[in-house]
């Protein structure tokens, strides 16, 4: 049997409480995600899959439950060991790439190895290696400014694995990028996911994106709405059957 | 329209405003502050130990003038920074370009008049404050000093008028070169070295020789006199700007291309911040370090003043006090002062001649001045011939052959026990044994000397002790009572005009120092947020963050004050033309210095802390 890398039970999330008028992001969602998955969220916009990934993320506390990552509970964690926590076991692969303009690529893959205490050799034996596989070794002297959004998101690809986290959580990875950059990143990610292994969770609103995944989980109004998995199925037929859940969602909405 | 969104606009940024219209209305401050010293003669002349006190500060005047030009053209690319994204997207939406230059005139200028009115009206404040209150700690009356002074207001609005109406010409030509899409992804590149290559070396070496330059003329300041002062002025600062230009990105990079130590923890992020915004810093930086220079100089320079008040009273007088036949109530102020050296002697008098114990002299031998070649050194020492019985000070009377004659440096030590205003000591003197003594008719007296470590601790007591000497002896004029306190504070009273400039300066230029840096680095702290944003996500944590900004601004304050304190050490020379020993406790004002500038970093620290890092829960 597969080791769980991450485990939700029953997580609440309530903004505004003090101010008297609480609403509910989260209303105690439950799930897990095997080491080696490739799972996506979905949902509408404000059905709290965002909230969901930065509790998952340890950017953002849940208001109740219980979030174990690799084995860790992290909703009793402090702030220091949740910073060390995600410099070591998370890889984050944000919208608007997160990169630090003021670094060069290199620097940017580098940082989360340098942040380990990492000596310079290793560093750049693991770079060359990361930056290969992502086909961006060209470019890693320039900074970030000066490449496109396709091998910014590379670069940010290959930050987020280059200190083997035990999971790489995505935020709309594809969300800047044009439909040929898109793909060809969610080729690599899926790669990474088959070949390497990497657990990887990734929130989605574009169906195309989420036809990468696995497994697939929508959420609606905070709570678990429906799960699907895609099974000897080619992904255009996994596609069709999320846009049919997609369908069903707005309908029952109304 | 486009006037009421650009208000909009400017509403939504107040807090970048805000610092904005602070650092120039201190700059404007400043300014004034200093004209109201330079451009008035009247008190010049009055309170300046220094003949060519207007000079110098002609030569303030230019170089302020250099530093708030750089200072005010840099606050208003920031403000151009603040608006061109906005402007961009006016033009996007199709505003002619002409217009929205025109709107960045006029806002430049119209912050320009604000800062202005507000920074007159400061200005006038803090010089009343500052003066008032400087004058009442060095206790002294500075005549003809006017906080509100119509020529410096004048001065002050001609200069900043002229430089505001250049600055906003050039941000709307700016403005009118740039493209759109220039505009609206403007401030996301990182600055590139404006001196590239090779040239980056040749620059160094050159600000090298400039500095040499100035350095020297300071060195030989007393061959130059004032050529010296201009071209040290011209050629240090010269210098400086280019330094800071060439050297300071040099430094940067080699930190940098430290790969070992780049990729050390968060070392790669701190270090690119710093090369990030090198641009901006060099020039401020540079500014920084002149005003440093000037800053630590005039408190140093003021502070050479204030001891050479000293230094001349122990010139004149090697004792702090020297009295006849104490009474008990001196004798009480005496016992209390903490003396390092006292000696009492006997002394009888008769008609002819004032009449000294031979062992009580030896016994107790007091200080003369070491003499090198016949000039004053400042160093002390016990005199330390003979004295032979029987000899007599040779006063030009007639001197029998077998006579013995006083050696010079007893008679030298002896005189400096004789007050000149107790003239009915001014006799003969003569050294005599216990046996001699104790057979004389004449009166006994007894003469008491002491030296303390610190004559300025103890300036009420030997005050007092001069109104009891003028109550003794009722037959002195208080203005014959040549007493080291009387000499120390004549003075005093004629240096105090100059150790009030200097403070009043050092002061000002160490504010202007700071509002100049704090500026800088908190009109950039909005857009370094993100980024510092970014590595907590990635999971920096807090306390590196921190240690990241401390160590990016330990780099940032320690240049300029490296720089700016060798100027001050090298530049103390100019003061060795008018004052005994310019280095004399210079520790004093470089301390007080640094522990200010510290202060300083801390709160820049802090307050930036506040700006880009998330408070912890």
């Amino acid at each position: 049997m597969k080791r769980s890398v991450i485990i939700v039970k029953n997580i609440q999330k309530v903004y505004g409480e003090k101010r008297g008028n609480p609403s509910h992001a989260l209303k105690g969602i439950s799930f897990s995600m095997d080491e080696g998955e490739f799972v996506g969220v979905m949902g509408p916009s404000g059905s709290g899959k965002t909230t969901l990934l930065n509790v998952i993320s340890t950017l953002d506390h849940a208001t109740d439950g219980l979030v174990e990552i690799a084995g860790t509970n992290i909703t009793k964690m402090r702030q220091s060991e949740l910073a060390d926590f995600r410099s070591k076991k998370l890889g984050f692969i944000f919208q608007d790439f997160n990169l630090l303009e003021n670094l060069s690529i290199y620097e940017n893959i580098a940082l989360p190895l340098s942040l380990q205490g990492v000596s310079s050799n290793k560093i750049g034996t693991k770079v060359e290696k990361v930056t290969k596989m992502l086909r961006i070794s060209d470019i890693l002297s320039k900074y970030p400014s000066e490449v496109s959004g396709g091998q910014k998101q590379r670069a940010a690809a290959a930050r987020a694995i280059v200190h083997d986290p035990a999971i790489i959580l995505a935020d709309e990875p594809t969300g800047a990028l044009d439909s040929k950059n898109a793909a060809s990143l969610l080729e690599t990610v899926a790669n990474l996911n088959e070949e390497q292994g990497t657990s990887i969770l990734m929130v989605t609103h574009d169906a195309y994106s989420a036809s990468y995944c696995k497994r697939i989980l929508f959420i609606q109004d905070g709570e678990l709405y429906k799960e699907i998995h895609r099974i000897q199925m080619p992904r255009h037929v996994f596609y069709k059957e999320i846009l049919g859940v997609l369908a069903e969602l707005g309908t029952k909405k109304r | 329209m486009l006037f009421k969104l650009s208000i909009t606009g400017l509403k939504g940024k107040l807090k970048d405003y805000i610092v904005l219209l602070v650092g120039l209305v201190l700059s404007i401050s400043i300014f004034y502050m200093f004209q109201t010293l330079a451009s008035n003669k009247e008190f010049l002349e009055a309170n300046a130990t220094i003949k060519s006190i207007g000079y110098v500060f002609q030569v303030g005047s230019f170089l302020l003038a250099i530093i708030t030009f750089f200072y005010v053209f840099y606050a208003n690319s920031f403000l151009m920074s603040l608006r061109q994204k906005e402007f961009g997207m006016y033009m996007l939406l199709g505003a002619k370009k002409y217009k929205v230059a025109f709107i960045m005139f006029i806002e430049t200028i119209l912050i320009g008049v604000t800062s202005l009115a507000i920074g007159i009206a400061s200005g006038i404040g803090l010089s009343q404050g500052i003066g008032h209150l400087l004058m009442k700690q060095l206790n002294f009356t500075a005549s003809g000093y006017r906080a509100l002074y119509v020529p410096s207001i004048t001065v002050t609005c001609i200069f900043f008028v002229g430089l505001f109406i250049l600055s906003a010409l050039l941000n709307s030509m700016k403005l009118a070169r740039m493209t759109v899409l220039e505009l609206v992804y403007g401030n996301t590149y990182a600055d590139s070295s404006v001196i590239k290559g090779k040239m980056t070396g040749i620059i160094a070496f050159i600000s090298i020789i400039l500095l040499g330059i100035g350095y020297a003329s300071m060195i030989f300041m007393d061959v130059l006199k004032e050529a010296g002062i201009t071209i040290a002025m011209l050629s240090t600062t010269a210098g400086t700007y280019l330094f800071f230009e060439s050297v300071f990105p040099l430094f940067v990079k080699k930190l940098k291309e430290n790969k070992t130590h780049n990729e050390k923890g968060i070392n790669a992020f701190t270090f690119a911040q710093l090369k990030f915004r090198i641009n901006g810093l060099t020039k401020v930086l540079a500014t920084v370090a002149m005003l440093i220079a000037l800053g630590a100089g005039a408190i140093s320079g003021g502070m050479a003043f204030k001891n050479n008040v000293i230094k001349s009273a122990d010139k004149f007088e090697i004792y702090d006090t020297v009295i006849y036949n104490p009474t008990a109530e001196e004798m009480k102020i005496l016992n209390d002062i903490p003396f390092k050296d006292k000696n009492e002697y006997r002394y009888k008098a008769d008609d002819q001649y004032i009449y000294y114990l031979k062992a009580e002299l030896e016994k107790n031998r007091p200080f003369i001045y070491v003499e090198n070649g016949g000039k004053y050194t400042g160093k002390l020492k016990r005199v330390s011939e003979d004295l032979p019985l029987g000899a007599v000070s040779n006063d030009g009377q007639e001197m029998d052959k077998n006579t013995k004659v006083i050696p010079d440096e007893w008679v030298t030590a002896l005189r400096r026990i004789q007050p000149s205003y107790l003239d009915y000591l001014d006799k003969t003197i003569k050294i005599v044994d216990i046996k001699m003594y104790n057979e004389l008719q004449g009166k006994e007296g007894l003469v008491f000397i002491g030296k303390t470590d610190d004559f300025a601790a103890h300036t009420q007591e030997w005050k007092k002790l001069d109104e009891l000497q003028l109550e003794k002896y009722k037959h002195i004029d208080a203005d014959d009572m040549l007493s080291k306190y009387k000499i120390y504070n004549e003075f005093y009273t004629v240096s105090s005009g100059t150790v009030f400039m200097g403070f009043f300066l050092g002061i000002a230029f160490l504010a202007m120092m700071a509002s100049c840096l704090m500026f800088k680095i908190l009109s950039g702290a909005t857009a370094d947020k993100t980024r510092y944003d970014m590595l907590r996500k990635i999971g920096v944590r807090h306390e590196l963050l921190t240690k990241s900004i401390y160590k990016e601004f330990f780099l940032i304050f320690l240049c300029p004050a490296i720089v700016g304190i060798a100027h001050v050490l090298i530049g103390m020379n100019i003061f060795g033309l008018i004052v005994i020993d310019p280095y004399f406790r210079i520790w004093l004002p470089i301390c007080i210095f640094l522990v200010i500038y510290t202060i300083y970093y801390m709160i820049t620290v802090q307050l930036y802390k506040g700006i880009v890092l998330p408070k912890i829960r």
